[in-house]
């Protein structure tokens, strides 16, 4: 009884969102008076969807199993960090949150509208409608029939991670504030406001720029230190639906740069602004429609929202196609002075171009799948094609970042931009031979390397400039270039010359690793604090021993096992210790052990068998018992001809006694033994153990296995410069932002004093009478 | 200014155009085993673990499994040198992508598919399937 609530809140939420839109559209036909219950309709749509998330949070809280998405996502013993994470855990989960950022976010929009207020609330509005379809039709709140599970399936254990807790919430603020410049975008189209929707969403494009890198970050953190396969971007579909959107709002960021410093580029920004927001809903649907679920680790089923999703891209989409071919012509261009090639803007031009290609191109082979599907066999692209394409395209962007420190917006002649960059070109030159001397010979890592610490010091320099002027607030892009610089440097040298050994540790036997000596000391077993561990001793080439503790368990729920690396992080190499395999030993077996498949014949020594059915006690398990017998029909057929049908006992239990099988005389040959090792319901097999049958016998020896621990032992040079490069990046980031914000608060009193005035005297337009809508707005900029 | 668009241009198209031969070089295809058999190229195939079949071989560094077709119930064996993915045992399906050499598949990158339930559900449904009256 206590979902309908949240049922009726996401109705209400799409009610009164359309009512919303709707009123808003009478407010531009005219009825301006009709703008106070538009904004009211607003909160009540952010209202419905808040409470919807609140009564989603409280049904998980509170353990109501009977909900499917409870159900299917939380259960008991998850410590409230998980549990509340769990929330983001499912699709329509995650579909609420996003809406739940917009719907807060929206809040600002309407204030920082303006003039602009009712086109940009219906097109903001719109852009959240549709999944709040989807989740009408899809409903978070939807009960399973009766009787109430006790218990409910869990967490993917993957996901129970701190990491994993914020990631999310921090990629879908990052969603939700792209389309604060898209809707500016189109209503600018709608209305043909060409210049004053860049100053008030530069700042929402920055959150996104900040907001998903930072999301991206953490998620390749995630699966550095918690895959255990050593890196921290395997270029897997949820990855790069990711990545695309950032480094189209990348693009978007410098073409508003551009625009705001220029006042003309304005076409760019209008394709930026629908193209980036077109790659979020492009990526949602790649990752969230099931379509390449057999080409991600990520399993994503499908809800058959398929339809839905198609549909919502190709409205914005189309949307956006026709506004601006609609729009092309009226958007006004500035012909003017011919700017010198080797000036900003060029520059600007250039590195916005790269962007968009690298994105298209990381979107080409994310949708290998789909694409050849239509002409055959569904193919997908080989990682090496990513690093193939990010290569040249890392190179470009690193060169026009640090050209772009010493190039002015009039243009400098090749000259002067040598002799400015002649130091950066010497910490070029270093970083490439100390690269060499560390046995560095790949021309590619090489020329990046160089291009790195050349982009790195070009702006490390521009950034000392603004701060010698005391500008330090407007060196953001400058700083953000730096840690790019940094960045790449890291993902280079980390990625192509980290070392990786694998190795056997038998216990107590010191192995070498590289110049560390490895050994292999215990488990140390599992608390309810701690995971179960392996213990290695590791005495590096200075003298110094520490105790490395890579994690190795079962998860108590789903009975996986997990393993998680040790990570030694040292200030130029971390020693990564990835655990494989733990070995616990055995002693020596005798037995032959045979594997048999349902209805098929296994002769061994001249014997026939036969594994004709296995019958269970089905009446035992209904009732719940923990003990199943299964007995298994045999047929033997020894040498002399004779066809002997038996059938052989084996007692499994549900619970941590080990199974009891029955012993049996093999019939035919004397002496010889047989009895169930395991069965294997799911592929009908059993597995036989005989004894007393070979006439070898060394064919029923398995010799003794010592202790041991198989571990995969990683060298990650510079690795820290990648997470480093990224704060350098990201405080940047945070520099514009903070000036950005400024300005558009600013722009937007300015905005609200225009607005005023205009309709204090509505007869007088503001620049001038007579003259047509859209040659009014060229004079203005 | 318009120099500068040119030189955009023809750079994005440049990009582009490399980025499809790439895209064309690293494709992939989705083979049945017996195809994956007469490629030599890097291939994926797909099918369900053996349970049974998985090793893990200490002196080698080397996890090896068979893949099993279900609908054929071909049986394709596969090694791989790297980290078991956590979810392994629990797989309804594995793809593996690598060449195929000396009678396996050599693995490069494994893609693990789980069951949205978990086992023990998975258990009982297994054993109800093969109770009494039931002929195979």
């Amino acid at each position: 009884m206590y979902v309908w609530p949240g049922v009726a809140a996401i109705w209400g939420a799409l009610l009164s969102g359309l009512a919303c839109a709707g009123t808003y559209f009478a407010v531009d036909r005219g009825r301006r008076d009709l703008l106070p219950l538009a904004r009211a309709l607003y909160s009540a749509y952010a209202t419905c969807v808040v409470v919807a998330s609140a009564i989603l949070m409280t049904l998980l809280l509170q353990h109501r199993f009977d909900v499917a998405y409870v159900n299917s996502y939380s259960s008991r013993d998850l410590p409230f960090h998980f549990l509340f994470s769990t929330f983001w855990a499912g699709q329509e989960g995650s579909f609420l949150l996003w809406c739940f950022f917009g719907s807060l976010i929206g809040l600002f929009v309407w204030r920082s509208a303006k003039e602009q207020e009712a086109p940009v609330m219906i097109v903001y509005l719109s852009t959240f409608l549709g999944i709040i379809a989807i989740l009408c039709k899809q409903s978070p709140f939807k009960l399973l029939p009766p009787p109430v599970p006790a218990d409910g399936v869990g967490l993917n254990p993957l996901l129970q991670d701190p990491w994993m807790v914020i990631h999310p919430q921090v990629m879908f603020i990052g969603f939700a504030s792209l389309s604060v410049p898209f809707s500016f975008a189109i209503a600018a189209l709608w209305k043909k406001r060409w210049d004053g929707w860049i100053a008030r969403t530069l700042p929402w494009a920055l959150l996104t720029f900040l907001t998903l890198g930072t999301a991206i970050l953490m998620g390749g953190y995630w699966a550095y230190k918690t895959l255990g396969w050593g890196g921290y971007w395997g270029w897997d579909p949820v990855e790069n639906t990711s990545l695309v959107p950032w480094l189209f709002t990348a693009a978007l960021v410098h073409g508003m740069f551009l625009q705001k410093a220029r006042k003309r580029h304005r076409k760019i920004n209008l394709i930026l602004a629908c193209t980036a927001y077109a790659t979020i809903l492009y990526g949602t649907f790649l990752t969230r429609s099931g379509v390449l679920a057999d080409f991600s680790v990520h399993s994503f089923i499908d809800l058959g929202i398929t339809g839905w999703l198609v549909a919502i891209l190709g409205s914005f989409v189309a949307l956006s196609i026709i506004m601006i071919a609609f729009r092309w012509r009226a958007i006004p261009t500035a012909d003017d002075e011919e700017t010198p090639l080797l000036s900003r803007s060029v520059l600007f031009i250039l590195g916005i171009s790269v962007f968009c290609a690298l994105g298209l191109v990381i979107l080409l082979g994310t949708s290998a799948p789909l694409l050849t599907r239509l002409s055959g066999t569904p193919s997908q692209v080989q990682t090496s094609f990513y690093g193939a394409t990010t290569t040249p395209a890392g190179f470009l962007l690193l060169l026009l970042s640090g050209l772009v420190a010493f190039v002015s917006w009039k243009g400098a002649t090749l000259r002067e931009l040598l002799v400015s960059a002649r130091r950066s070109l010497i910490v070029g030159a270093v970083a490439t031979t100390v690269a060499l001397g560390f046995g560095a010979r790949d021309v590619a890592s090489l020329v990046l390397l160089f291009t790195a610490a050349f982009a790195a010091d070009m702006n490390l320099r521009a950034v000392m400039r603004k701060a010698g002027q005391g500008k330090l607030g407007g060196a953001g892009g400058y700083l953000a270039h730096v840690g790019v610089g940094i960045m790449l440097a890291g993902v280079v040298v980390s990625g192509n010359y980290a070392k990786i050994q694998r190795l056997t540790l038998k216990v107590n036997t010191p192995t070498m690793a590289g110049d560390s000596k490895l050994t292999f000391v215990r488990v140390v077993p599992g608390s309810a604090q701690r995971k179960q561990a392996m213990e290695v001793r590791v005495e590096t080439a200075s003298g110094k021993t520490y105790y490395a503790y890579p994690k190795m368990y079962e998860n108590s729920k789903t009975g996986q096992l997990m393993a998680n690396p040790s990570i030694k992080s040292g200030p130029v190499t971390d020693l990564y210790i990835a655990p494989q395999q733990y070995d616990p030993g055995q002693p020596e077996v005798i037995g032959r052990d045979v594997r048999l498949a349902k209805g098929t014949t296994t002769n061994i020594e001249g014997t026939g068998f036969t594994f004709r059915d296995f019958n269970a006690d089905r009446a035992a398990m209904m009732r719940g018992e923990k003990t199943i017998l299964v007995l298994t029909d045999l047929t033997i057929t020894p040498p002399d001809g004779t066809q002997h049908d038996t059938t052989i006992k084996y007692v499994y239990h549900l619970d941590d006694r080990p199974p009891e099988p029955e012993e049996l005389a093999v019939p035919g040959t004397p002496g010889a033994k047989m009895r169930v090792l395991a069965v294997s319901p799911n592929d009908g097999a059993v597995v036989l153990r005989l004894t007393g049958i070979s006439k070898n016998p060394a064919d029923e020896f398995q010799a003794a296995t010592v202790e041991s621990l198989s571990v995969e032992v990683t060298r990650k040079p510079l690795i820290a410069l990648v997470w480093g490069g990224f704060y350098v990046m990201m405080a940047g980031g945070i520099l514009a932002f903070i000036k950005r914000s400024g300005e558009a608060r600013r722009a937007v009193v300015e905005a609200g004093r225009v607005e005023e005035s205009r309709r204090a005297e509505p007869a007088i337009p503001p620049t001038g009478p007579a003259l047509p809508a859209h040659s009014r707005s060229t004079i203005r900029d | 200014m318009k120099k500068g668009y040119w030189v955009a241009a023809a750079l994005t198209l440049a990009f582009l155009g490399f980025g499809l031969t790439a895209f064309q070089k690293t494709l992939t295809p989705y083979l049945s085993f017996d195809e994956a058999r007469k490629s030599r190229g890097v291939v994926q195939v797909m099918g369900g673990l053996d349970k049974e079949s998985d090793r893990y071989d200490t002196s080698r560094q080397e996890l090896s499994f068979d893949l099993v077709d279900p609908a054929s119930g071909g049986r394709m064996p596969v090694t791989y040198k790297g980290t078991k993915p956590a979810n392994f045992k629990d797989a309804i399906s594995i793809v593996a992508i690598g060449r195929f050499q000396e009678g396996r598949i050599e693995a490069e990158k494994l893609l693990v598919k789980c069951p949205s339930k978990y086992q023990g559900a998975e258990v009982e449904k297994a054993y109800s399937a093969s109770s009494p009256g039931k002929t195979s």
